[in-house]
Order: structure tokens, then sequence, then C-alpha cells
């Protein structure tokens, strides 16, 4: 199974999809469904935006001896 | 009342002293300030009053003191078998801004020629880490900035904090012990070193010798988000990448969930924009190709349709009747009359011998 992408990988990849666009490897009868595949891509980055949080742990390390 | 000897006494002396007054903070002005070969530190401690002798091995000592400087000390003290006063300094810091600027810019000289503050050295910190190691104090305000920002601006990063003291005489060595927690187990990306705004005394910790070269010898890569825009520590020089304040420092390490969100929708938006303007530029060429072909088409018709022309032109009879020949009509025997025509005239005439022509 393919291992879950992170925000920054998916941006990356995001990117990626778009310098595709923009290549001489484009072609018109890819790019329709390729065009769909980066706006849901662009979709899915936008709700992991609004998803993210950060974790913060205080360690019990007590560094005063 | 029993009796003591005097190793008793003095032994009952210093267990008191110790008990008392070890953690005392004591501040005065530094004379008579030695160094002995290379190893030992004696400076003599006073003010208007009294004085009293100080002693520390040089390795103790992470700030440049001289004769006139004032200067905080933590020790111990204690009366010798000679029942001498002598006091073990521990650790000790200048006071006061003459003394702060001195000893910082006399350990600044030094540790830029050792190149500790070289840009060269300097690596870049990326935004958007997924691991960073945070020192500071959980309960000051600077920390309170960056947990603030970081979690308005980005997500998904884990972030390790090592609470610590980040002012007085024994901040420096918590923060060393902080580095090298993080530096030994090396999983984080990066470390960020946090306080917020205080006077020059409360932030003369950051100018702290061993503290400095520790920031430098990090093999992590170090943010230092340190007082105010105006301050200026000596870890500000030696880390890798400085912010002006510990707000900044998270603003720095992340990108703006916002401004993301923004640019991808831009970038979509551009790239259909683009999809369209290309589909249509592709068509307009198809639309063109076509367009010539029938062109061409066209031209060659309108040339064999001339060529025809032009011959049938030249098989028209009165063409021929024009250039002196003449057509007869009617049977070819003796006797017969048959019709001749020329270009302008037609005559009746009768035919009087027929023989085969030689070719």
């Amino acid at each position: 199974m393919a291992e879950k992408k992170n925000l920054n990988e998916k941006i990356a990849e995001l990117d990626k999809r778009v310098e595709w666009f923009y290549s001489d490897e484009f072609e018109l009868g890819e790019a329709v469904a390729r065009y769909e595949e980066a706006t849901e891509l662009a979709k899915e980055i936008e709700r992991d935006l609004g998803e993210l949080k950060n974790e913060i742990e205080v360690l019990t390390e007590d560094f005063s001896k | 009342m029993a009796s003591l000897t005097p190793t008793e006494f003095l032994n009952v002396v210093n267990q008191t002293l110790e008990y008392n007054y070890s953690g005392v903070d004591i501040v005065g002005e530094v004379a008579s300030f030695k160094v002995n070969q290379g190893k030992w530190v004696f400076f003599d401690l006073k003010d208007e009053k009294s004085s009293m002798g100080c002693f520390m091995p040089v390795w103790d000592l992470h700030v440049p003191l001289e004769d006139g400087m004032k200067v905080m000390v933590q020790g111990t003290a204690k009366v010798t078998v000679w029942g001498k006063f002598s006091f073990t300094v521990k650790k000790v810091a200048p006071v006061g801004e003459g003394s702060l600027k001195k000893a910082y810019e006399k350990l600044k000289k030094k540790l830029a020629g050792e190149g500790l503050f070289d840009e060269a050295k300097k690596r870049p910190i990326p935004k958007g880490l997924a691991k960073i190691g945070v020192i500071s104090s959980t309960q000051a305000a600077g920390y309170a900035d960056f947990v603030k920002i970081l979690n308005a601006r980005w997500g998904g990063m884990k972030v390790l904090t090592a609470h610590t003291q980040v002012q007085g005489l024994d901040a420096p060595e918590q923060i060393i012990r902080a580095l090298n927690y993080f530096n030994e187990r090396g999983e984080v990306e990066a470390i960020a070193i946090l306080r917020g705004g205080g006077s020059a005394d409360d932030l003369a910790c950051f100018n702290d010798e061993a503290l400095v070269r520790a920031v430098a010898a990090s093999r992590i890569p170090v943010i230092c988000g340190i007082g105010h825009e105006v301050d200026e520590s000596l870890c500000d020089l030696a880390c890798d990448v400085r912010a002006s304040t510990p707000s900044n420092a998270a603003e720095m390490l992340t990108w703006d969930k916002a401004a993301v969100r923004q640019e991808v929708r831009r970038t979509v938006r551009k790239l259909g924009r683009d999809l369209l303007e290309k589909i249509s530029s592709l068509h307009k060429d198809k639309i063109r190709q076509c367009l010539q072909k029938i062109q061409t088409a066209c031209e060659q018709c309108e040339r064999m349709v001339w060529e025809k022309k032009r011959l049938l032109e030249a098989l028209n009879p009165e063409k021929v009747l024009a250039r002196g020949y003449a057509i007869i009509t009617g049977k070819m025997s003796p006797g017969n009359v048959v019709k001749i025509t020329t270009f302008d005239a037609e005559v009746d005439a009768e035919v009087k011998k027929v023989k085969e022509r030689k070719k």
C-alpha cells in the first residue's frame, strides 16, 4: 500500500503536476484528466491545511542537574 | 558545654557556611584579577568597606573579567585548616551595563577572531520542518508567543520543548545541557533557543562563552529568538539563523497557512486559465491547417480547370478554321456533293476523285 503523503510532500507533488502542463511532455489528450487530478490534490491540500495541528511536548528531563 | 578541637570547630563552621550560604549571589567589584599557571583564577571581590578573596579554576570562567568590573558570583565559602577565609567561585557573570558591555565586547572580539561568527558556517533552516527542538522556559512570555504564532501559522510539526532557565547564573549550563540532549539524540531537524525581552542583566546569560561555543558547535542548526529586535547577544551571532524575537522565530520556521491556501488556489486557477488558452491555441492551429489544405486543394482545382479550358479552347473548331483549315462534311465518293466549311464561308462542292493518301 502506498505510504500516506504529508502536507509538504503533497505541495511538492502539486508543483510537479503543475510543471507538467508547462513542459514539453504536455499532451492535450492527457491534459483534462491531469488537470482534474491536480485540482483534486489542491482540494486535499486545503483540507489538510484546515486540519493541521502541531504536537507540542515538554520534555520531562531535568536540565538543572 | 563540650569543648571542640580547632579541626572540629572548623568542620562545624564550614558545614554551617556550606549549608546556609552556598546558593547566595554576591555582587561586587573585581580587583587584583590574575590567572596563575594558566589554570587558577584569583581575584578580590570588594565594595566600599570590605574585600573577599576569590578563587576558581580557569575552566569555570566563561566570561572575560578584568579589574573594575562589577560581577555576581556564586560559590562555596570555607575556612581553611590554617584559619583563613576562602571563597571558591562556581559561577561568575558581569552585572551592570558598563561591565556587561565591556565583557561582551571583549568576548565578541575573541570569538570572532576564532571564526565562531563566520557567515560561511551558517546553515539555512527550511520552513515547515517535521520535528524541532525548543529550549526555553515554558513559563516565559516569549515561549507562549512562539507557540501561539507557530500554531496560528502552521501545523503538523512535532515540537519537543526542553524547559530551562533563561536568565541568571544557572541558565547557560542548563541551556548547554539541553543543546547536548538534542544533539546526542539527533531526532530534531532544528533547535530554537527562545527568550523574550528583558534587561541587559536578564539577557547576559546568552553571552556566556561556554554557551556561545555550544551554539556554534551544534550539529543541529540553531535558530535564536532572544530579546527584542535591538538586543544582540553572542548566541545570536553564533547561531545559524537569527530571529529578532521568539515570535519572529516562529514565523521563520513556518509557512503561513492562509498564504499557502491562497497560493494553492491561485496556482490551480492560473493552471485552468492557461490550459483553456492552450486548448484554444491548439484548436486554432488545427483550423489554420485545415484552411491551408482547403486553399491548396482549391488552387489545384482552379489550375486543373484552367488547363482543361485551355485544351478545350485549343480544340474549338472555330479556332481550327481561324488557322486556315476547313471542315468537309458529306460522303467522300466521286459524284457526291460535300459541304466545305471555312472560317468565313460554306461551300457545296462535288467530289471528283478519291484516292488513299500516303502518310
